[in-house]
């Protein structure tokens, strides 16, 4: 469900700036008038430019939704074709449920800190490359910069659940490549499960999606840090300004919107996180369950498919909640730039 | 032509495109409401077609692909060729069972015949009202001529009977019991132990020769409820069975449950057992006790087996014994064994061909197909005497026999985790409790949570056990 919802912010944010530019209209038109001539060009037009991919949408994207949204208010089992219209009540069950209430309170604390820290090594990696460079001379980035970034950007290439098995094998206790550097350096991680351990799990499964964004995000950020005209740079380099300085006061402000978007981005896939926590620990510790893995519980083991419905719903209105949320803080800092200038 | 007469007004896009979003899923939603329902073909019932099986049938198998494979269901395919010249039987391997079926029981075309097992397996009571009821299995004789009755193991039918009706058959013989090897033992000069008393000894010297007592695997934690469940019931006696398969309150805190918890607490406080098994994958933990041997003792199903074979040590001689006591005065013998029968086949009432998917079952329980499974598996089936004595030269597999046969009438199982798909929740609680990481009283207010929540919710149909 969420990977869908991205998927429709990501056209939303698409079609932003298309938004601004206004379709040629005719010159006049007498408003009792309705020329609709339905010639081949305009039926041809609408088939193609409408109707196909709205079906498309409409059949795979929104009718799944809107089923999803009725079976949520039955008792729809799963398994056999019939089922009775219960209301609100699996909403009400999932209210009481302590099990999903906390897989929704991880995957918020996922949205929080994946986030944050992902574009905060991410910004400073696309800093270095860019513009971190040495003082004299034009702005660049530090030396053997594109070598960074390539390698940086490996971990993307990998697809997310191998990212899950690899990781889960080298935190494994007893055979994992982890404990055995650190044992070797005398520390006392002899079969210390990083994954089962409740007081690092959460952490190490942060880690590991971290890990995997970190590269992505430091290729999008270098690119809108390109579009940064390099003269306000050499400006704030003149009047003396650190690179910590000429960071907070040049480039997040300049790639604000970049930000933003990763940042919308970077919370969505949080609090799916479904592959990384699947991936990494299957039964681990309840600081790791994540909504997606209870929602498969309902739907297949349990035979509750009415109930694993409402947490998806649910679990969409979080991430709905999430994006507005990012927005209007993205907003009013805007009001509040804007209003200072 | 101008490109502006060609453009649409954005009024008009917008409205065409807000009524399709409105009559598209409105349809779809509709057409997935009519679904339809199965019936199938018949042909004439004979001696040699009990459930009058259709000429030329194919019937559709859906096998749980696990421990056991597949290809056992093949080889009474092969033979129901061979009786019914025209018919065969189509073996799908599968491993995700519920993910697979779920579509096809909603749609109304189930397969002919299900071995409903593994992780992913459906939980009975969702599908209880689309299967066939399986008693005339049971009354039809198998090939040889014998009534399937009363050629089976006791005690086999009972997982598959809900509420009375016999809706699912499990084909093989699985009785729990903690595994060792039986030659490092000799070596050592270590017996294994009959209570908990015992297996805290026993860690005492495991530890002394550098190895622990116990290993565990982060999906198989709840091997160590099971462990305990069946400790309780064998001291505590049929009550504490009831209490647990009936969902009752309070039931985690009786009395005999808790003095095992208490017993496995101290071996954990001892550090008997292998630590890191929060972290570790279940076969990769099974490996260290049957093939880095650093693990004595590993409570499990008798699939394990088959399931290490390729990880298991030379001369390993894994053996069983039955699961410990709490003390020597128990209300079960220490022998008695819960014994039960796994792999569930069932078959839907809405399948083509319902007769064919009988015909298999009464073809797998007849005697070359029992014999067959038992010799290339390892393994008993619930077919009786398919064993000969030196049980093909496998050591767990003749322990098993040996169990069987020293429990006599005293064998008993519990169904409720797997009636209500409880696994998955508890695996947490045992994960932490084996870690060292949680107490005996929030273990055991944590599962019983677990046992209310269902209990409460209205929404899940209940099973009663007597």
């Amino acid at each position: 469900m969420s990977l869908a919802g991205s998927s429709d912010v990501r056209g939303a944010l698409a079609s932003a700036p298309g938004g601004k530019v206004t379709p040629p209209r005719r010159a006049r038109r007498g408003s009792g008038r309705r020329v609709k001539r339905w010639n081949f060009d305009r039926v041809t037009l609408f088939i193609v430019f409408l109707g196909l991919p709205l079906a498309i949408f409409l059949i795979f994207v929104i009718s799944p939704f809107i089923q999803a949204a009725w079976y949520a208010l039955t008792n729809f089992g799963g398994f056999s074709p019939t089922y009775q219209f219960t209301g609100p009540a699996n909403f009400i069950k999932l209210l009481g449920d302590q099990g999903v209430l906390n897989a929704f309170l991880n995957n918020v604390i996922l949205a929080l800190v994946v986030p944050i820290v992902t574009i905060a090594i991410a910004l400073a990696f696309a800093s270095a490359v860019t513009v971190a460079g040495p003082s004299i001379g034009p702005i660049r980035g530090i030396r053997g910069s594109s070598f960074y970034r390539v390698v940086s950007f490996f971990p993307y290439v990998i697809p997310a659940i191998i990212i899950g098995i690899v990781w889960s094998g080298v935190l494994d206790p007893s055979h994992g490549i982890l404990n055995a550097v650190l044992t070797s350096l005398g520390l006392p991680f002899d079969d210390f499960a990083w994954l089962g351990d409740p007081a690092t799990a959460r952490i190490s499964l942060i880690f590991v999606m971290v890990w995997a964004f970190v590269g992505f995000y430091m290729v999008l950020f270098v690119a809108s840090i390109k579009s940064v005209p390099a003269e306000i740079y050499e400006a704030a380099r003149l009047d003396g300004a650190s690179r910590m300085r000429m960071t907070f006061s040049i480039t997040i402000p300049q790639i604000r919107d970049s930000i933003q978007t990763a940042y919308v981005y970077l919370g969505i896939t949080a609090l799916d996180a479904y592959v990384y926590a699947q991936g990494l620990t299957t039964s681990g510790p309840a600081t790791t369950q994540v909504v997606p893995q209870k929602i498969l519980l309902n739907l297949f083991h349990n035979g509750q498919a009415g109930y694993a419905s409402a947490i998806g719903v649910a679990s969409a209105l979080v991430t709905l909640l999430f994006a507005l949320v990012v927005f209007s803080i993205a907003r009013a800092a805007r009001g509040r730039d804007e209003g200072r200038a | 032509m101008s490109l502006q007469s060609a453009s649409l007004d954005r009024r008009n896009f917008l409205r065409a495109a807000l009524a399709g979003a409105v009559a598209i899923p409105l349809g779809v939603t509709l057409a997935s409401c009519s679904t339809g329902g199965g019936g199938g073909a018949t042909g004439q019932k004979s001696a040699k077609n009990p459930f009058g099986m259709a000429d030329n049938t194919t019937v559709d198998a859906v096998i749980f692909n696990g421990g056991y494979k597949t290809d056992y269901v093949d080889f009474a395919g092969k033979i129901l060729a061979k009786e019914h010249s025209g018919s065969s039987v189509k073996v799908k391997p599968e491993t995700k069972i519920a993910t697979t079926l779920q579509p096809r029981f909603v749609g109304g075309n189930p397969p002919d015949l299900i071995d409903n097992s593994g992780a992913d397996a459906i939980g009975f009571n969702s599908i209880l009202d689309q299967l066939e009821e399986l008693q005339d299995v049971l009354d039809a004789n198998n090939l040889e001529g014998t009534k399937i009755s009363d050629t089976l193991y006791p005690g086999v039918l009972t997982p598959g009977e809900f509420d009375g009706k016999l809706k699912a058959l499990n084909y093989v013989l699985t009785l729990y019991a903690v595994w060792y090897s039986a030659s490092l033992f000799e070596k050592n000069n270590w017996t294994p132990p009959t209570t908990w008393d015992e297996a805290y000894e026993l860690g005492g010297k495991a530890k002394a020769a550098g190895k622990y007592l116990f290993v565990w695997g982060k999906e198989a934690a709840t091997y160590y409820q099971t462990l305990v469940i069946d400790s309780a019931i064998k001291e505590g006696g049929d009550e504490v069975r009831l209490n647990f398969d009936n969902l009752k309150d309070g039931a985690w805190s009786q009395d005999s449950v808790q003095k095992v918890l208490t017993a496995l607490k101290k071996i954990i406080d001892a550090g008997y057992v292998k630590p890191g098994g929060s972290g570790t994958q279940f076969t990769a933990a099974q490996a260290q006790w049957s093939n880095d041997q650093s693990g004595l003792l590993y409570p499990s199903g008798s699939w394990i087996e088959n399931e290490m074979k390729s990880q298991t040590a030379a001369d390993f001689q894994m053996t069983g014994t039955p699961e410990f006591t709490v003390t020597t005065g128990s209300k079960l013998p220490q022998t008695a064994l819960r014994s039960t029968a796994g792999e569930p086949f069932a078959v839907p009432s809405a399948a083509k061909s319902v007769a064919g998917g009988k015909e298999v079952l009464r073809i797998m329980l007849s005697k070359e197909s029992a014999t067959n499974f038992a010799k290339t598996r390892l393994a008993p089936s619930i077919v009786k005497d398919t064993v000969p004595d030196d049980a093909f030269g496998s050591t767990a597999l003749a322990s098993q026999i040996s169990m069987l046969n020293a429990a006599k009438s005293d064998t008993f199982t519990f169904t409720f985790v797997d009636n209500y798909g409880t696994n998955t929740d508890q695996l947490v609680l045992w994960n932490a409790f084996l870690d060292g990481k949680s107490s005996v009283n929030q273990l055991t207010d944590g599962l019983q949570q677990i046992s209310d929540k269902i209990a409460k919710d209205d929404s899940i149909k209940k099973i009663t056990v007597k």
